[in-house]
């Protein structure tokens, strides 16, 4: 997995059987201390909660459709978390880039998760 | 499987659920002297690494999934293993002239030049 920055989304009405209603995110690879590295890519959002600006972590490759409800769709990378902390000894880096995390509940799951249908 | 070490753990609330209660290590790659390879990877703790330590890194999707007993789960990258020593066959510049070698008779379990603690 990667750490990856929202940047931007992506509206796509018509799109491959199986993609309906996940959300895809623009997002900007980082390295390991958080500079982007890379090209943006576009990206399926399996927590359907990340939003601009956001500090996530993805998976690639065939990894990455096995986080949607639909697990045989072509997507070739998919935001499956969004960093609170990258903790090192003693100092922690906050996942988001500016201020406290909004009007939003941590604790909060999109109702559409949980159950699989298999 | 590759050589990395931890420099951090990533916290998230919200995740898809495999990610619930497991802890997840940023982890920089390193060559087998132990330098910095370039890249990292996030992986799934299987172990009780912490920051700091070399670890054994299993990049593959179905072992992973295996491993954790999660059939459809999207993990690619488990911390399988802590690293207490890695240690290196001499390079063929390293090693004495077989005459020399003969002489001296070293002990057989003799320590390599390019032994080297990992930690």
């Amino acid at each position: 997995m990667q750490l990856a920055r929202v940047i931007g989304t992506v509206v796509a009405s018509t799109k491959s059987p199986g993609l309906e209603g996940v959300p895809l995110l623009i997002v900007q690879p980082l390295d390991r201390r958080q500079h982007p590295e890379g090209s943006p890519v576009v990206a399926a959002d399996a927590v359907q909660m990340a939003g601009p600006g956001e500090l996530v972590y993805m998976v690639a490759a065939r990894e990455a459709s096995l986080a949607l409800a639909e697990p045989f769709v072509p997507v070739d990378h998919a935001i499956v978390g969004i960093v609170d902390a990258v903790a090192t000894d003693g100092e922690r880096t906050p996942g988001k880039e500016s201020g406290p995390r909004g009007e939003r509940e941590p604790h909060e799951r999109p109702a559409a998760r949980g159950k699989r249908a298999r | 499987m590759k050589l990395a070490r931890v420099v951090a753990t990533v916290t998230s609330t919200i995740n898809v659920p495999v990610f619930d209660g497991r802890k997840l290590l940023l982890c920089d790659l390193l060559d087998p002297e132990g330098a910095d390879a370039g890249g990292y990877l996030i992986a799934v703790d299987t172990v009780g690494a912490g920051p700091g330590e070399t670890v054994l890194l299993m990049d593959e999707g179905n072992s992973a999934r295996q491993i954790l007993d999660a059939r459809d789960a999207p993990v690619r990258t488990l911390v399988v293993g802590i690293v207490d020593d890695v240690e290196l066959a001499p390079a063929a510049g390293d090693l004495p002239p077989p005459a020399a070698a003969a002489a001296e008779s070293p002990p057989r379990r003799a320590r390599s030049p390019r032994r080297r603690a990992v930690r």
